[in-house]
């Protein structure tokens, strides 16, 4: 996908989900959270599948792995990513539905595992580890 | 994930730095939230709960300054006065967005007039101005 297209895909889910939590919290609407949610499971589904199918992309027969693409640890570390986050939402529907009495710090923390590993990926491209020569 | 960090700096027009600044803010953010909904909800007030926000904020916009009068002083005038309008204005619109997200949290019965999609108005423009700036990018 060109970049215009991966943009023009994000901006309609976000747009779509931002009018469908305004009309939700303005109560205009009185919608289940979960179906509020839609644009984002859609979303997310769609990058899970692609990043499955790119990493199972490596397991075909005469695959080579010098071909620029990004390394596994990469590609799994966005797939827990893309887990933690749906997880984070998952549970934060359930509470808001209360179909779980659970505390907002453990709604949470599959976000902030999510936060904590995006900040050390980009700590580890601002500041690169020193290398002897 | 779906861009690059490479694409990313260049869509949204922040630094790597400055993403890794907002993204901290996120974090702390998240976790006053938490902790004013889970067990302090009397003695925190929202706007203590935003600061890590509105400290971000500050900090990228004296970061672009402090960037645009180096570009500026290496006669990249055109390069200096773009990015420092692109990024102010960026982060009015989200700084307008929080502090009216926050006035509404903290005075919720004063600010019954201030519906959410007042709110959110600002990241609407904001997304309409990303959409522009990718077509440019592209």
């Amino acid at each position: 996908m060109s970049l215009a297209q991966r943009v023009l895909l994000t901006w309609v889910f976000t747009l779509v989900f931002l009018i469908m939590l305004v009309l939700k919290l303005d109560g205009k609407v009185q919608w289940n959270w979960f179906l509020i949610f839609l644009p984002v499971w859609v979303f997310d589904g769609i990058l899970i599948l692609m990043l499955a199918i790119k990493m199972a992309g490596r397991c075909k027969p005469g695959y080579d792995p010098r071909n620029g693409s990004p390394d596994l640890r990469l590609r799994t570390w966005y797939l827990t990513a893309m887990l933690l986050k749906l997880g984070f939402c998952l549970t934060l529907c359930a509470k808001l539905e209360k179909l779980a009495d659970v505390k907002l710090t453990f709604v949470c923390i599959p976000l902030w595992t999510m936060l904590l590993g995006a900040l050390v990926e980009l700590g580890l491209y601002i500041f690169p580890e020193r290398r002897e020569v | 994930m779906l861009f690059s960090l490479r694409e990313l700096v260049q869509w949204l027009g922040f630094a790597t730095f400055e993403l890794f600044l907002h993204l901290l803010a996120l974090l702390l953010f998240s976790m006053l939230v938490a902790l004013k909904v889970d067990l302090l909800t009397q003695q925190l007030s929202w706007w203590l709960v935003f600061v890590p926000l509105f400290a971000a904020d500050g900090l990228s916009t004296y970061f672009t300054a402090i960037v645009s009068i180096r570009l500026y002083q290496e006669n990249d005038k055109r390069l200096a006065v773009l990015r420092l309008l692109w990024v102010l204005t960026v982060l009015s619109l989200k700084l307008v967005c929080e502090v009216l997200l926050c006035q509404k949290l903290a005075e919720q019965d004063r600010a019954r007039d201030l519906w959410y999609g007042l709110i959110v108005s600002p990241l609407f423009i904001l997304l309409q101005l990303l959409m522009i700036r990718a077509c440019r990018v592209n």
